[in-house]
């Protein structure tokens, strides 16, 4: 388990080695990079060079690329190019704004898919599971901006029950109650576009399991359906539904960058867009990698969990020996 | 295993997608090129936001909230180079001048000057006398001083501020007592009038501190190290959120701010901002999309203050004159006459109609029609007329060819025409273009490409064969000279097209190196002639974006929004009040 452990720790730090230095290279590399992005056309080309002198844009890219690293070990995620603000500053309000709205999103989601998808398993085509399998599907084909669009047109400009955007109103701020109604509109849109793929993947996993055979031999011992259910059948099919859990979560940092940016959320989808739009790249790097590391961390835990719940899987025993 | 393989995948993804959305600046409807920091607007038609009967008193106190597409970059007045940050100073600094209704350099209670510029019988120097009253945010009087350190600073090159093409004809600055200020041209140069709208920096704050170090100082960017000189001085600042500014309690004018705080909300989509403006979450709306006019113009709450005849920007199709961009080295339209045949040939008028839904007007130079040069005037008119194109173009050597495309010498009449991706108002001209040149006979491919790339690889190269692009004019002034001339080429100059003509290159410097208003207007006159019959771009209409005012803003008609100048959405804004 140790050495499976620090075996895929090493592996993700060399992928993450390899992000930074594709990230870097293929930001410098797109037209009007950094060094355009100053071009004012009151600029002569040589007071834009001095600009870029001044904000050292002008050094060879290595020892860019290099610097750059140097002060991302120590924590530093740099300044922008443009106005010399610490990215630091801009990038770690947004996280928590996202993780707020993504959380709350993706709990509620777990909480109504999970239940929800094993009672249908026991009920197969039954009122309640071809209710969910509309609602798939309406997640999985509707844009999520455009639902959103639409629920803001009903609920906040004809009806007036809910704030059309942002997390808190201008003379509210940092108020629970006020950011609840905030979060209705924005959560509502983000959950059905979740829920459709956590239903059918729960609903497809406990149906698997429900064919398996030592299900129907408990079954035969005369065991009763609950228990058959909730204690043999349930752990078993949870553990696909662990990991894709685990593996979405990079999503609770990264946001969603449409829906933040219609309910003008002020998160990292949101902010990313708008540094996209300014052509801030320093930002872009920035939350690339953040978004990698998480990533990263994400298929490492899922690894992990893997290893927790089902017993058969045995890892760092490809050597012999194990820890 | 295939969850995972998928991640991985999505992390590309989005370093690429990083790429391709950096690509779509400027995504919103109004993408122009600027000769200097612009901004883009439309114009106020109607005089005031409905006065009703007992809202006609000014009321003190309460909040605005303006809405924008775009978060500030540097409230610096050294390095404003964009129209967020350009709105933010307006209201936090006090300028030397500022402008009346007609463009002419104004004295206002609230301009740091206290008399018009004298200006030297040589035209080559102009003496600034300031108000002795005037005093910073942390109540330091503003002096002879601080001017003279502003323009030292932006003529240094190692600050590098964007302004200095603006001041690049001073010879000297001179400080001839705490409150006078000579400064001493080269040359003549009409134009330099409006650069004395400069917008002073506290030298004793900022002295100490190194020109190349000044662009990455906190001044600017920090509400609590920026010290001001305007009526609002800035409180906050929530990075992609919102910019606020509280009434200076220091401010030194007799004219006092109504309005207690300004909040400049940030909002990433244009159709929640259009939203929130109906819902009343926001006051104001400086451009509300043309798409999305006809549902804000069915709310009776929002009175609307459009753009025609007066916006400061306008929309060109701009030819390039260098043969290396053609195949064979072939320009289809080299000669004056076939200019003149597509200028007939485009329906301008429709475009105006169909696409701007009425918010621009035709323009045939490169003068605005409210300038007070009235040089517009006297340019060549190109009414919508496809039997007098196809008779210039008959003349002109060209026969319709099999696939109906004329051919002059074997070669098609058949260019490309450029125009940047996202940009729903060209995309919609352009194809009007397109058919429209096809009647008469000739082939134009479009081509929609990134903005940035756009600038990149096409714009500052000189390298296309035409485009559709704008200009927003940052001040009043008639002088186009490095747009048109040939001394102008690009990079050093905006001249893109490498179009030359020496008879034009020689009336703008006539037009800058006299001073007198009747005889400039003369010369700009004569180049409006020149340049409309000459063609180097076909000049199609001025544009702006309306601007969308909510039930609670107030103010009498001759304070409303004037979109003729940059930030003029905020024209005046000092008398303004809200109610609640």
């Amino acid at each position: 388990m140790t050495e499976f452990f620090i075996r895929r720790t090493l592996q993700s730090v060399l992928v993450l080695f390899l992000i930074t230095l594709v990230t870097f290279g293929l930001i410098h590399a797109a037209p009007g990079g950094p060094f355009q992005i100053m071009l004012s056309p009151g600029l002569t080309p040589e007071a834009l060079q001095m600009q870029a002198h001044n904000m050292g844009l002008d050094r060879p890219l290595p020892i860019q690329y290099f610097s750059w690293l140097g002060d991302l070990l120590q924590g530093d995620l740099g300044y922008t190019f443009k106005n010399h603000v610490a990215i630091g500053d801009i990038l770690w309000p947004t996280i928590k704004n996202t993780f707020i709205l993504m959380g709350v999103a993706w709990l509620l989601t777990l909480i109504i898919a999970i239940p929800w998808g094993i009672y249908n398993s026991t009920k197969e085509y039954s009122l309640s599971d071809q209710t969910a399998s509309f609602i798939s599907y309406i997640g999985f084909a509707m844009p999520t901006f455009w639902f959103g669009i639409i629920l803001q047109q009903i609920f906040s400009i004809k009806l007036d029950w809910l704030p059309l955007a942002d997390m808190y109103s201008m003379d509210k701020e940092g108020q629970v109650g006020n950011l609840l109604l905030h979060l209705i509109l924005p959560v509502t849109v983000l959950t059905l576009g979740f829920l459709a793929a956590y239903v059918k993947y729960s609903r497809a996993s406990m149906l698997e399991i429900l064919d398996q055979d030592y299900v129907r031999t408990a079954r035969a011992k005369g065991v009763r359906e609950g228990k058959v259910i909730y204690k043999h059948a349930l752990r078993n099919a949870l553990i696909p539904v662990i990991t894709i859990v685990a593996l979405d979560l990079p999503l609770l940092v990264a946001g969603a960058a449409l829906t933040e940016s219609v309910f003008n959320w002020p998160g990292m989808g949101r902010l990313f867009v708008q540094m996209a739009v300014a052509r801030e790249y320093s930002v872009l790097m920035a939350i690339t990698l953040l978004t990698s590391v998480i990533v990263i961390l994400g298929n490492l835990l899922a690894d992990l969990l893997y290893a927790v719940v089902d017993p058969r899987v045995q890892l760092g025993k490809k050597g012999g020996k194990s820890a | 295993m295939m969850r995972r393989k998928k991640s991985m995948k999505f992390l590309f993804l989005l370093s690429i997608l990083a790429i391709v959305i950096a690509g779509c600046s400027n995504k919103g409807g109004n993408n122009t090129n600027s000769p200097s920091p612009s901004a883009t607007t439309a114009e106020s038609t109607a005089p005031s936001a409905e006065p009703s009967a007992d809202a006609n008193t000014p009321v003190q106190g309460g909040t605005l909230t303006v809405s924008t597409f775009s978060d500030i970059v540097s409230v610096n007045p050294l390095f404003i180079s964009d129209t967020a940050s350009g709105d933010m100073a307006y209201l936090m600094f006090a300028s030397l001048y500022d402008l009346d209704r007609e463009g002419n350099l104004a004295v206002e209670p609230w301009s740091l000057a206290a008399e018009p510029p004298q200006i030297s019988e040589d035209g080559k120097t102009y003496t600034v006398k300031l108000k002795n009253t005037a005093k910073w945010s942390d109540g330091q009087p503003i002096t002879a001083e601080d001017v003279v350190f502003t323009l030292n600073t932006i003529i240094n090159p190692k600050a590098a501020s964007p302004a200095m093409s603006q001041y690049d004809k001073i010879a000297s600055i001179e400080k001839l007592d705490d409150y006078t200020v000579k400064i001493t041209l080269k040359q003549v140069y009409a134009p330099f009038e409006y650069s004395l709208m400069l917008t002073p920096v506290p030298s004793h704050i900022l002295k100490d501190v190194k020109p190349e170090e000044l662009q990455a100082n906190p001044y600017g960017k920090e509400p609590a190290k920026t010290v001001t000189s305007g009526a609002w001085k800035w409180s906050e600042w929530k990075a992609g959120q919102y910019v606020s500014v509280e009434a200076n309690p220091e401010y030194w004018s007799e004219v006092k701010p109504n309005i207690q705080k300004i909040v400049y909300k940030i909002y990433a989509d244009q159709n929640t901002e259009v939203q929130a403006l109906i819902k009343g979450d926001v006051d104001s709306t400086s451009a509300i999309p043309i798409t999305q006019l006809e549902a804000v113009e069915k709310n009776d709450k929002i009175s609307i203050v459009k753009g025609e005849g007066k916006a400061n920007t306008y929309e060109f199709i701009g030819f390039n004159f260098d043969s290396n961009n053609f195949p064979d080295k072939f320009i289809p339209f080299a000669t004056q006459k076939s200019r003149q045949a597509i200028a007939y040939a485009l329906n301008r008028q429709g475009m105006v109609d169909n696409v701007l839904k009425g918010t621009g007007t035709l323009l045939n130079a490169p003068f605005l029609p409210n300038n007070w040069s009235h040089a517009g005037e006297k340019a060549v008119n190109y009414a919508f007329d496809p039997e007098k194109a196809k008779a210039l173009l008959a003349e002109d050597g060209w026969v319709a060819g099999k696939d109906g495309i004329l051919v002059k010498d074997g070669h098609r009449f058949s260019f490309e025409l450029q125009y940047n991706a996202g940009n729903s108002r060209r995309e919609a001209v352009s194809q009007i273009i397109q058919q429209n040149l096809k009647d008469v006979g000739i082939e134009v491919k479009t081509s929609a490409i990134d903005f940035a790339t756009w600038q990149d690889q096409n714009i500052v190269p000189g390298k296309y064969s035409a485009i559709l692009i704008g200009w927003s004019l940052s001040n009043p002034d008639p002088d186009s000279e490095s747009i048109f001339s040939s001394k102008y080429f690009t990079p050093t100059g905006l001249n893109s097209g490498w179009y030359k003509n020496e008879k034009l290159d020689q009336l703008w410097v006539d037009g800058y190196s006299v001073v007198d208003r009747a005889a400039r207007s003369e010369i700009y006159g004569k180049i409006a002639e020149e340049i409309s019959t000459d063609l180097p771009y076909i000049f199609m209409y001025q544009y702006g974006n309306p601007q969308g005012l909510g039930p609670r803003v107030k103010f009498a008609p001759e304070d409303a929004p004037e979109p003729t100048q940059q930030s003029g959405y905020f024209y005046h804004i000092i008398k303004w009040w809200v109610t609640e």
